[in-house]
């Protein structure tokens, strides 16, 4: 593998927890069902920047390039999914999910109305820190020959990747490559503090929240669970039509 | 009139945008964010509803949207309270969800659209269900019935609705089965418990039943039971939607039922786990039609109707619907495009236009492409761009080449016009091939969709003929026009349609007049000319987890990754290239500087 893949100085100080991840089967099928998840949604906002780039080697690039994220994802999926049928205590905790539905993440990548030199230095610089720390990985699943398999022929992609993302960085702002990838470097630690914010923030506010359920809940379960009994069975009739505000939310 | 519904938070947010009364445009966000069952704030659906129809948000006279926020919060409050101490991992979440954003929904309204808060208006869940389902179907007095998961508090209602001649317009929701007590839930529980996802795999359980015998009727009875009313109850020890965000199933469930289903597992229909998965989906499949039979005759004898409007996500179960149509007393069912909470956008505007200012009432016109039109110039730019061969053809000659091509066992991508308001494909944007085997139909299966193999296809035959190749009931046409029931196929016929014949003999069948797609209707008839059978297999135009594309790039980049040999869009026909030389331009564009990556230069 190329030099610039050996990783960043801040995955080779944190091998031990790579090597403390990657050395759990559970844990390890886990961060492959990740990426698998990861490496998809990636294919699936690079293939939109095809659908929206008027650059036409852009888009063939482009699509050549989310055509190698959707199939890693699929590589990490099957790879986990063998890992799953394995280890079949991880049934319940893998999904039996609540068809109550949640909301959505924080990094969704905008493509819509990028100029493409933002898009091609946020790839370049993206792909640059997936190869060093997938080269990492790699090395930590020496026992795993599979999924070191993996590692090797996405790496191999992820070289190709770099290399397109620059080329094509100096093409479209000959004048401005070196900037928007000290930019795209800026933003992705920009991102990664967000990230940790908002992770923290989920922390305490679940905290205090969980503090509230016992604290401040329990005189009105009472209520709640009397009403409850004395709801009736079956059909409940609609007393309220015409009768409710149009504007109300209640 | 203008007024702008809205869907959101939920499932597949959406927009759409009622003008004197007709609609004039709706399009779900997935459409626009390509991000599939996209439940975001629809902001991108709304300017194109907006820009389609030349409206500025200060014209609007009314924003209405599909739900009471508030109402919802108060239910997933009182459940959390109901189900003290168990919810408190729950909890957090839930709160943190809905404060988050749900429960702002006017203040996100205003903020985005400029609207005033006395435009702001709000209709209940089941309203939106219905009245999409009353006031875009071509009948003048029906019964209703919604069913979904949950709206509010209401998971199922019923009422009748009447659009009078002087143009008066009335729709009564009479009564409601509440919450946790839902049909919806109760097959999404199993979708779970099956090994697919929830609120958006419901459709392979249906697909899965075929392939197995309702042998376990008796414990699903046993989680769902009559009322002596009419209605049901769910046991609600068998279930943990109600209390935890992580498990929609409690343990006694696995007790009854066994081992759930590993989702990473493929399905072994020869094995007897994966016969007992198929037997689970068969009797699930089975109560669930029986109940809504049940509720539909009583309906049915209540106000003796001869038409039923049937709305909420239910609704999408094509063989429910057939046994409602078959068994219920009525005589025609009219199930919307788009029944589930996208076309609630389309519903809560309609409800405002009708109920709330009491406007006239306008017949709606009876076809579900309210979206963004594709342009073929920019397909045949972009193809040409690429050096793929492009023909731009008359109608008569573009039918009979692409028949030409169906004939020859060719996998045809079919754009055409505005985008479908809806899950279904239903020929605007729709992946064509020749009906005929199993070959063809395993390989989309394999090339294309990237499915399971027990899931079928669907046919679309032109009206006319629809009789000769499947056994429609009375009404059937009628269901048949949006994909919204699964009938057999005429078992002379069923050797000649396997790629669209189930596995238990039948189809959930387009059945398409002319005049709502006129130029797929002319491809069937060339293409019956060749063969003697006028029927295409047709499936929505996209791959697994990615939302049917939209415009002519979308498609053409479907076109370009999967096994796709032929793309029309309008007038513009583009052929695949034998070889790609794609693999040069990977080789010798990008690797020829691979140095530059290697010397560490950024």
């Amino acid at each position: 593998m190329p030099s610039v893949t050996k990783g960043a100085p801040l995955d080779r100080i944190m091998r031990p927890v790579h090597r403390w991840v990657w050395g759990d089967v559970d844990r390890r099928l886990r961060k492959l069902l990740t990426f698998a998840d990861v490496e998809t949604d990636g294919g699936r906002d690079i293939l939109r920047a095809a659908e929206v780039t008027p650059d036409p080697l852009l888009r063939r690039l482009y699509l050549e390039h989310a055509i190698d994220e959707l199939r890693h994802g699929e590589l990490f999926r099957e790879r986990g999914a063998a890992l799953v049928r394995a280890r079949r205590t991880w049934r319940k905790v893998l999904f039996a999910g609540n068809p109550l539905p949640g909301g959505h993440g924080l990094d969704d990548l905008s493509i819509e109305g990028q100029p493409d030199y933002r898009l091609l230095a946020f790839l370049h610089v993206a792909e640059k820190a997936a190869a060093g720390r997938f080269t990492i990985y790699r090395e930590l699943v020496d026992d795993d020959p599979e999924t070191r398999a993996i590692f090797e022929q996405i790496l191999r992609d992820e070289v190709f990747h770099m290399n397109y993302t620059y080329t094509q960085l100096t093409r479209v702002s000959p004048q401005g490559y070196r900037r928007h990838v000290w930019h795209a470097r800026a933003k992705r630690l920009w991102n990664r503090y967000l990230r940790i914010a908002a992770a923290m923030a989920g922390l305490f506010g679940g905290v205090a929240l969980t503090a509230m359920y016992f604290v401040l809940l329990p005189p009105f379960v009472w209520f709640a669970r009397r009403a409850e009994r004395r709801e009736p069975t079956g059909w409940t009739s609609i007393s309220r039509n015409g009768n409710q505000s149009p504007r109300s939310q209640y | 009139m203008k007024i702008l519904g809205i869907s959101a938070h939920y499932h597949d947010s959406a927009a759409a945008l009622v003008v004197d009364g007709v609609p004039v445009a709706a399009v779900q966000e997935e459409r626009l964010s390509r991000r599939k069952n996209d439940a975001t704030f629809p902001i991108s659906a709304i300017e194109w509803c907006l820009d389609r129809a030349g409206v500025d948000p200060s014209d609007l006279d009314a924003v209405v949207f599909y739900e009471r926020s508030m109402l919802k919060f108060d239910r997933i409050l009182t459940c959390a309270l109901r189900a003290f101490p168990h919810s408190w991992r729950s909890f957090p979440n839930a709160i943190k969800n809905s404060l988050g954003e749900k429960v702002w929904v006017r203040g996100i309204i205003t903020s985005h659209l400029g609207a005033p808060r006395r435009k702001i208006f709000f209709t209940d869940h089941h309203a939106s269900h219905a009245a999409a389902a009353l006031f875009s179907a071509p009948t003048r007095r029906a019964a209703i019935l919604t069913a979904d998961g949950v709206g509010e508090w209401a998971t199922l209602t019923v009422g009748r609705g009447e659009r009078r001649p002087d143009g008066a317009a009335e729709m009564t929701l009479q009564r409601e089965i509440r919450f946790p007590h839902s049909l919806g839930m109760l097959y999404s529980t199993f979708t779970a418990y099956l090994g697919f996802a929830i609120n958006e795999d419901e459709y392979k359980v249906m697909g899965l039943a075929a392939y197995g015998r309702p042998t376990m009727i008796e414990q699903v009875r046993t989680l769902i039971r009559s009322t002596p009313d009419g209605a049901f109850v769910l046991a609600p020890e068998y279930f943990e939607f109600q209390t935890t965000a992580s498990r929609s199933y409690s343990s006694k469930f696995v007790d009854l039922f066994g081992p759930p289903r590993n989702p990473y597992d493929d399905i072994d229909l020869d094995s007897p786990e994966g016969r007992r998965f198929a037997d689970c989906a068969a009797s699930v499949q089975r109560v669930l039609e029986d109940v809504l039979v049940d509720i539909a005759r009583q309906l049915r004898r209540e106000t003796s109707l001869p038409d039923l409007c049937f709305g909420g996500g239910v609704a999408l179960n094509g063989l429910a619907n057939a046994r409602i149509l078959a068994e219920s007393g009525f005589e025609r069912v009219f199930v919307p495009p788009a029944p589930g909470d996208a076309g609630c956008a389309l519903g809560a505007a309609l409800y405002a236009d009708r109920i709330y200012f009491g406007n006239p009432d306008r017949d709606v016109p009876d076809h579900p492409f309210w979206g963004p039109s594709v342009d073929a110039q920019e397909l045949a730019r972009a193809s040409r761009e690429d050096s793929h061969p492009v023909e731009e053809l008359d109608d008569v000659p573009l039918m009979e080449a692409v028949a030409d091509e169906l004939a020859a066992g060719r996998i045809v991508g079919w754009m055409e016009g505005a985008c479908e308001f809806g899950p279904r494909a239903l020929g605007h944007r729709s992946i064509l091939a020749a009906p005929h085997s199993r070959e063809i139909r395993d390989r989309i299966n394999r090339d294309i969709k990237r499915r399971e193999e027990f899931r079928p296809f669907a046919p679309v035959v032109p009206a006319e003929a629809a009789d000769r190749f499947f056994d429609l009931p009375p009404g059937g046409h009628r269901l048949g026009r949006f994909m919204s029931g699964v009938f057999p196929v005429r078992p002379e016929w069923r050797g000649r349609l396997a790629g669209v014949t189930h596995v238990d003999g039948s189809a959930r069948v387009q059945v398409l007049e002319r005049d709502m797609a006129p130029r797929l209707h002319a491809l069937l008839e060339a293409y019956g000319r060749r063969t003697g059978i006028p029927v295409l297999l047709n499936t929505s135009f996209n791959v697994a987890g990615e939302p049917i594309v939209t415009r002519a790039l979308e498609g053409y980049s479907t076109f370009r990754r999967c096994g796709i040999d032929l793309l029309v869009a309008g007038p513009t026909v583009v052929m695949k290239r034998g070889a790609s030389p794609d693999r040069s331009l990977k080789e010798g564009v990008a690797w020829s500087s691979e140095g530059v990556a290697r010397s560490g230069a950024v």
